[in-house]
């Protein structure tokens, strides 16, 4: 590959054959191209242009035009661009100072301790400076401020503060919120498996739910009390209960089989043509369907067809006997929506409540479940 | 260094001891001619380059010739070259 490394000049001025001559004696000329009597372009090395610059305006030379085609002279201006020189020192000095400063923190090792209090704790107490920083007595620091903490060690690595923490074994009852368990449903107590903490109820107690079942306390042989983690594993017959209503009598509006279609043709949402059926149904309901008549997007021809139903009302006589299975069958499933887990059913019963033309069916599943939870679960 | 045209005259034999030290000139296929030890541009267009060579002028016609190069001492014409005279 070969880089071009040439000026070319295009002058005008008389005589330049002498000036030519004069000036290929120092510079060695090329591509001379006499354009008019007057007018001349010729190139030279691009290392050379300045001294024939010099030359030409010794001669008194008009110089049309210089243009460099060189690999040199782009790098020449690339580093003489003040644009990009101020770009490189600005971005020099602001990496240099940014450098000096801590911009992030990473914390490991941490468990049961929030990272943002640890975080937050340096933050607020320790300079972000890199020289002014000194481990050590964040390590101090952070060891008597969380008491939670066993080792702790730190280091700047980059721009990044590594805090490596080692948390202290503690016994599973000292954590937790100590928050109350309490009944997530209402139902009645089969079964009582208490792990720590206090039972407020007993194997056969009815419970609503937001009722308290275990507290978070237990009460020494001193009569001291202390803090625990209620945990118990409490199971209960909840029942899930759906109703089904039977008229004997009612009205029932049926379609018959009568339609009217109306057409509409729009194009950008106006109206152009439209088609009506005339009708004279009393009662009726409508349809609507948007149909495409064109797949281009030049002329989007759409068409709306709209079709009405004519209804009629019509007496419905029933008998509850006829219809008695699929209408208990209705109340289960009405009772089952409920149900997040239908595998353990206990048991499950329907009762009937005729009024006047009227047959109410009360359907009740009891499925056992465990219905412990805490507190802020129980809200949220 | 190595000389092409001196190393041509001094293989060719000068019978009449004539004075070979003045200018080569190189046509090459009328379209390229290599000028060694010119004086001096004397005229300059696109149909016409002349030169000054020692005790004479040389006279080149031909169509869109450019100087393609020109030195203390050589000359490189580029173009249709008809015809070359010395006077």
């Amino acid at each position: 590959m070969k880089f071009k490394n040439e000026t070319k000049f295009e002058i005008t001025g008389l005589n330049q054959e002498k000036l030519l001559n004069e000036l290929c004696k120092t510079v060695s000329l090329s591509d001379i191209d006499r354009r008019e009597k007057n007018k001349t372009s010729f190139k030279c090395s691009y290392f050379e242009h300045k001294k024939v610059e010099k030359f030409l305006k010794s001669k008194n030379v008009k110089i049309d035009s210089v243009a460099h085609e060189s690999v040199a002279y782009k790098f020449h201006k690339l580093f003489t661009s003040w644009g990009l020189v101020v770009a490189i020192v600005l971005f020099a000095v602001l990496y240099f100072l940014q450098g000096q400063y801590v911009v992030q923190y990473e914390v490991s090792g941490v468990d049961k301790l929030s990272e943002e209090s640890v975080v937050d704790f340096v933050k607020e107490n320790y300079p972000q400076k890199k020289s002014q920083i000194d481990t050590e007595a964040i390590e101090v620091g952070l060891t008597a401020t969380f008491p939670r903490i066993s080792l702790v060690s730190c280091m700047i690595k980059g721009q990044t503060l590594v805090i490596n923490i080692k948390e202290k074994l503690l016994p599973n009852e000292m954590y937790g919120d100590f928050a109350p368990l309490v009944a997530e449903k209402d139902g009645r107590i089969t079964e009582i498996e208490l792990i720590s903490g206090t039972l407020q109820v007993k194997v056969g107690d009815f419970v609503q739910k937001g009722d308290v079942l275990v507290e978070p306390y237990t009460i020494d042989t001193s009569g001291q009390l202390k803090k625990v983690e209620a945990r118990a594993e409490i199971k209960a017959d909840v029942y899930y209960e759906g109703s089904v209503d039977h008229y004997q009598t009612y009205i029932s509006v049926e379609r018959t089989g009568n339609i009217a279609v109306e057409n509409t043709i729009t194009l950008f949402g106006l109206t152009i043509y439209t088609f009506k059926e005339e009708h004279n149904f009393k009662m009726y309901e409508v349809e609507y369907e948007d149909v495409e008549l064109s797949k281009n997007l030049v002329f989007p021809f759409k068409m709306k067809k709209t079709y009405i139903y004519e209804l009629s009302e019509r007496v419905v006589e029933s008998n509850f006997e006829d219809v008695r299975e699929e209408y208990i069958a209705m109340a289960r499933e009405s009772a089952l929506k409920n149900c997040e887990n239908t595998d353990n059913i206990k048991d499950e019963y329907y009762t009937l409540r005729h009024l006047s033309g009227v047959t109410i069916v009360n359907y009740c599943v009891v499925i056992e479940e465990e219905i412990q939870t805490y507190e802020s679960e129980a809200v949220g | 260094m190595f000389n092409f045209l001196s190393e041509v005259k001094e293989n060719l034999k000068n019978p009449k001891g004539l004075d070979l030290t003045g200018f080569n000139i190189i046509n090459m296929s009328g379209h390229l001619l290599y000028v060694e030890g010119h004086m001096g541009l004397v005229t300059l267009s696109k149909e016409l380059i002349s030169f000054k060579v020692k005790k004479a002028v040389i006279i080149v016609e031909g169509q869109d010739m450019i100087l393609s190069e020109l030195s203390d001492n050589t000359i490189k014409i580029c173009g249709i070259i008809k015809k070359i005279e010395q006077i």
